[in-house]
């Protein structure tokens, strides 16, 4: 019970910290470094959740959300990623790929939310048009869809990353996920020196 | 009015949309000063109008634009309008030019920079658990939460500076094409990012190799430690490789996941780890 009253909580939290990505603030509170040691002590794993947080981050800093691209969501694979640990039972290498997914697939319903909104343009126009200049309220409900669908998303894929723990035989992927999440540190430095270095030695 | 601006301009992607982009939060944004410049709520909602059309920055250097194209707005309101003619003009041109350096200094180098600075904090600190995944220590919560939040603060601390900035030179040379453009030497500050940037990198990468170097050296044999050194190695130049074929860096993890899954699982190879 109380498991899932904290699924729920950090679920909520999720929401809330992934509005900073793009609709409010953009102080960096949404990315997977942060998410995860937040919602890894919310659940009783502290250090679990700062290496998975570290390490999605590390993968997810490859992504810029440049010309109106949407890119992988980092709060959402963090924010599975833990739970999937914490709520979920499974092991951590697991644990991590799937939040990898999840943030990948968090991409598609973000352009649809955003494509929902652009029919708000007709309707704040028709409101200002008619005398009534508040736009408070409009940004406000686009951050409460926002945040709904982000808790909505988080909750169903911790289910469903539940329900995947309960398989049986699972545990034959242990081995390889445990190596292969062994190797991801090192594949996030290569994108960190990668990164960088392209920089320093582009050319003009 | 500046401040209730920079408040404001927190939100400017609150209404992202695809049909206008960043149009509801800037016209969210400007509010406090068009009410004081139009007191007739006519010319209030006409200015207001002009300001839900199609608007897209970086968002922290958004301010920039917003100071700008306030100056603008005082001045139409005293002149009846002839500043307007050259408005939209002005708002497109800034809005391209702050967008292309405000993407190279924080989403191309300061975000990444600060994963850097949470990874020199821990390692400062101590604690280097994120290297090794199945090391499971007895860390303090503080110090887990104190990497991301040194990165945070850093990186906070400039964005505040520059919106603040713009928001204030946008609107001492509003008008202007180029207004602002010249308030910081741009070039210079991306040079000295990218340099800082790689050398953070380089010094994290070889801390890292150094690091599981001597947790290997315990061993003492020879082929240990150049298969737990050349594992390392082999990725970093396996992600070079796929990156320079178009291919993202997930590609490479699944990849990982894989040739890991058939060695180990399905194989039934002898799993070890990176350290002892």
């Amino acid at each position: 019970m109380i498991t899932l009253l904290k699924t729920f909580i950090s679920a909520a939290l999720a929401g809330l910290l992934g509005l900073d990505a793009v609709q409010a603030g953009q102080f960096l509170f949404s990315r997977p470094a942060f998410v995860g040691p937040v919602l890894g002590w919310l659940n009783g794993c502290p250090l679990e959740g700062a290496r998975l947080g570290i390490l999605l981050e590390l993968l997810y800093i490859d992504f810029i959300p440049v010309g109106g691209v949407v890119p992988p969501n980092g709060t959402a694979a963090a924010a599975v990623g833990v739970l999937a640990h914490s709520a979920g039972g499974l092991p951590p290498s697991l644990s991590f790929f799937i939040g990898i997914a999840a943030g990948a697939a968090y991409a598609p319903l973000e352009s649809v939310l955003r494509a929902s909104r652009s029919r708000l343009n007709t309707l704040v126009e028709a409101q200002v048009s008619s005398g009534d200049f508040s736009l408070r309220r409009w940004l406000a409900r686009a951050m409460l869809v926002e945040n709904a669908a982000m808790g909505a998303y988080v909750l169903a894929l911790t289910g469903l990353a539940a329900l995947l723990g309960l398989l049986p035989g699972l545990a034959w992927l242990y081995p390889g996920a445990d190596f292969a999440y062994s190797l991801i540190p090192w594949l996030g430095l290569s994108g960190l020196y990668f990164r960088f270095r392209a920089q320093i030695y582009k050319k003009g | 009015m500046l401040f209730s601006m920079f408040l404001r301009s927190f939100f400017i992607q609150a209404g992202w949309n695809y049909e206008r982009f960043q149009n509801l939060g800037f016209a969210f944004s400007l509010q406090p000063a068009l009410e004081k410049i139009y007191p007739d709520r006519e010319k209030y909602k006409t200015a207001l109008l002009r300001h839900l059309q199609i608007f897209n920055t970086q968002p922290y250097m958004a301010s920039f634009v917003l100071g700008n194209i306030i100056r603008m707005e005082e001045r139409a309101a005293v002149d009846g309008g002839a500043e307007l003619k050259t408005l939209p003009g002005v708002k497109q041109a800034l809005a391209s030019s702050f967008a292309s350096i405000g993407d190279r200094i924080f989403w191309g180098r300061l975000k990444p920079m600060t994963a850097q600075i949470c990874l020199l904090v821990w390692a400062a600190c101590g604690f280097y658990g994120w290297l090794f995944t199945g090391m499971n220590e007895d860390v303090p919560v503080g110090l887990l939460l104190a990497g991301p939040l040194a990165g945070i603060a850093v990186y906070s601390v400039f964005s505040l500076y520059i919106r603040w900035k713009g928001l204030v030179d946008g609107y001492a040379c509003g008008g202007a094409n180029n207004c602002a453009l010249d308030s910081a030497n741009w070039p210079r500050l991306i040079r000295l990012l990218s340099a800082a940037g790689f050398a953070m990198s380089l010094a994290i990468v070889l801390l890292s190799f150094a690091l599981l170097a001597v947790f290997n050296c315990v061993s003492c044999r020879p082929g240990d430690v150049l298969l737990k050194l050349g594992l390392p190695a082999a990725v970093l130049a396996l992600h070079r490789v796929l990156r320079a074929l178009g291919r993202s860096v997930f590609f490479t993890a699944g990849l990982l996941l894989i040739i890991s899954v058939l060695l180990f699982s399905a194989l039934k190879l002898e799993p070890f780890r990176l350290y002892l």
